[in-house]
């Protein structure tokens, strides 16, 4: 009560001095700038196409709402859609016949082409996703944030909170930094999750009729869905070095448990000779504690602002994985300017990564041929160009190809049959994207 | 004086010496122009920033690591 | 010997730094208001409390005369071109002084952006804020009346 006697007081005030302020300018031949003690909206729009040479293609579309709220307050929401298609790697190596599958439903089957990485094409999902923050300040040197978000689609959903408290040090020259996050997410994939490592039931005339075959099929499922929980710490540094410079450095702990594996992928078991003889359902441990080191440099130069990070993750499924992410913007005149892009990745394979299984070798507790747990280096290159238009909004468009490449020097042995087969295909992508802000 | 002594007395001087150097990193109020702009913010590009970190963690095993406290114009 | 040595080596760089803060000081003399209340803002054009604090400060300047009060807003940018687009957004019916260099800032060591002291009417410095609040009108304003209230 207090406080809205307090503001309209200051309204009813600000009437008259935004009068005379409006004369004042109107003498002056200046245009005033009418006080209002709620700031008005921003917004941003983007608008994403991404796609892979013969693989996945995705759209996202992000749109975001800011509003200030008296002296340090600040509210911000944002809502996300996206769009996948196409083919993602099933796990299964390629062969030098004809290989079926059955789709993760366990509707139908696809067949893959000779000397060709078997990807499945059922894949088509779409995603709708909340997020909420709220921040304000406590003291002039101490602000929280919290936020929540929500993400569903057909077999997914996530829900999240997260809080974050900042306190600066120096006449703000320092910022100690510490945040928390929880996020409990269900899976609930079309044909249900399936045991580990039992067998894909591929329908090749063997079954008596239909029923024979659901019941086979059913007997590889364990239940519809399964919950995985991540917590999250997250501690932070910030420096201002001097008039030009910036720097940040964090250190960050991720705990997940639950049902880890991708329940739509498979390993081939080969023979001596390298042919499939079996296709096994993956599995991947139930937990994962993660930690990362990240160290970000932000630099002003005369005319252009240069930044460069290096992030080191490490974790108990042995991967372990290096970031140098870096842009260099070069402004331009009517606040334009141009910003090329570079960013590089190298990751050491999980534990239990097998591209392939053995026949002769016993079935392992874990494995996955997810070729995105594997041993690879990854690339980005990109160039944005930003500019403002006439009434004061601003637009961006970003151009980016990234390159993945397994280290096939640091690759499991491969079988003699296998020689003259991709086990190990590259994936690359192009990324095109639109900033509307107003 | 002891050669005890005398290495404790070199070693807190240093000591010192880094730490009022440590004082003299930032910048008075008045000389934050430059980290008062937008560009210069940690996360000075959020929209390609959940882009990238969407991508990334669907194509790659390791995601995470940053967050965006600090810098600015030091207001308030 | 060495001790006398060490001292003089300690002492000597503060003597010099003293003396290089002790050329340039900044020309606004506060004594030359004697008998009015002088209200020193110190702001940029990259403060964005700055956006709020133009507008109540023009309100303060048309509450009282200029024989009462004095409002001087002391500019921080170091480009004139910066100032001046701020300006031109949100007007000001009271003085600016342009500190490009700081000198003013440093002066009255001020602590973050912007900053505002207030001056009695035998020029005395009795109210300092860091900081621009809505909040704190209320207060920044019993403090202007209560220093225009009082006799000298």
């Amino acid at each position: 009560m207090q406080l809205n006697k307090q503001a309209k007081k200051i309204r009813d005030n600000n009437q008259l001095g935004e009068k005379l302020a409006l004369a004042a300018a109107a003498l002056l031949g200046t245009t005033a700038h009418a006080q209002s003690n709620d700031a008005e909206w921003n917004f941003s729009t983007s608008a994403l196409g991404y796609s892979e040479s013969d693989r996945v293609s995705a759209a996202e579309l992000i749109f975001t709402a800011d509003k200030a709220y008296g002296d340090a307050a600040l509210l911000n929401l944002k809502v996300v859609l996206d769009s996948l298609t196409g083919a993602s790697a099933n796990g299964a190596i390629e062969q030098n016949s004809i290989q079926t599958f059955t789709r993760p439903s366990g509707k139908g089957r696809y067949a893959i082409d000779p000397n060709t990485t078997p990807l499945d094409d059922t894949f088509k999902d779409t995603r709708v996703q909340i997020n909420a923050s709220w921040s304000d300040n406590f003291r002039p040197d101490l602000r929280y944030t919290i936020g929540g978000n929500i993400s569903k689609e057909y077999d997914y959903q996530s829900l999240s909170v997260n809080g974050e408290i900042a306190r600066e040090f120096n006449q703000k020259n320092s910022t100690l930094s510490l945040g928390v996050s929880f996020a409990s997410d269900q899976v609930s994939p079309e044909g249900d999750i399936p045991l580990a490592f039992s067998s894909m039931v591929v329908d090749q005339g063997q079954f008596a009729n239909e029923g024979a075959y659901w019941d086979a099929f059913n007997a590889t499922r364990i239940e519809n869905s399964d919950s995985i929980t991540t917590s999250e710490l997250l501690v932070g540094w910030t420096q201002i070095v001097n008039r030009r410079m910036l720097m940040q450095f964090n250190y960050g702990y991720a705990n997940t448990n639950g049902y880890l594996s991708d329940p739509f992928k498979v390993l081939s078991v080969v023979d001596s000779t390298g042919t499939t003889q079996d296709l096994v359902y993956e599995n991947r441990p139930d937990s994962r504690a993660q930690h990362s080191l990240f160290a970000l440099t932000k630099y002003h130069l005369d005319k252009s602002i240069f930044d460069i990070s290096y992030r080191f993750i490490t974790d108990d499924w042995d991967i372990n994985s290096h970031t140098i992410d870096t842009h260099w913007r070069f402004l331009g005149d009517n606040n334009s300017y141009w910003e090329p892009h570079f960013r590089l990745y190298q990751q050491g394979a999980a534990e239990f990564y097998q591209p392939f299984l053995s026949q002769a070798e016993a079935v392992p507790g874990l494995a996955s041929a997810d070729y995105r747990l594997g041993d690879m280096t990854a690339f980005t290159v990109g160039l944005k160009y930003g500019f403002q238009l006439d009434g004061g909004d601003r637009a961006e468009i970003r151009l980016e190809y990234y390159k993945q490449t397994p280290n096939e020097a640091n690759q499991p042995d491969g079988i003699a049959g296998l020689e003259n087969l991709e086990l190990y295909p590259e994936v690359d992508a192009l990324i095109l994207q639109f900033n509307y802000y107003f | 004086m002891s050669k005890r002594h005398r290495i404790k007395l070199i070693l807190v001087t240093n000591l010192l010496l880094v730490l009022s150097g440590c004082s003299s990193w930032g910048v008075a109020p008045w000389d934050r122009d430059l980290l008062a702009k937008p560009e210069m913010a940690l996360n000075s590009s959020p929209l390609d920033q959940s882009i990238d970190d969407h991508i990334y963690f669907s194509k790659e095993a390791s995601s995470g690591g940053r967050s965006f406290a600090g810098g600015g114009c030091g207001c308030n | 010997m060495l001790k006398k040595i060490a001292i003089l080596l300690l002492v000597f760089p503060m003597l010099i730094a003293n003396a290089r803060a002790n050329e340039e000081i900044p020309t606004i003399d506060i004594s030359q208001f004697n008998g009015k209340v002088v209200y020193l803002d110190f702001w940029a054009s990259w403060c964005v409390p700055c956006r709020k604090s133009f507008p109540w400060m023009n309100k303060i300047r048309q509450q009282y005369s200029d024989d009462q009060l004095v409002i001087i807003a002391v500019n921080l940018d170091k480009k004139r071109e910066l100032a001046d687009s701020f300006l031109k957004e949100y007007p000001a019916t009271f003085d600016i002084y342009y500190d490009p260099k700081s000198l003013l800032a440093k002066k009255y060591q001020i602590k973050g952006m912007p900053s505002s002291i207030i001056f009695n009417k035998n020029g005395k410095p009795v109210f300092a804020h860091t900081g621009f609040f809505l909040d704190k009108i209320e207060q920044y304003e019993a403090e202007i009346n209560k220093l225009i209230s009082a006799s000298k």
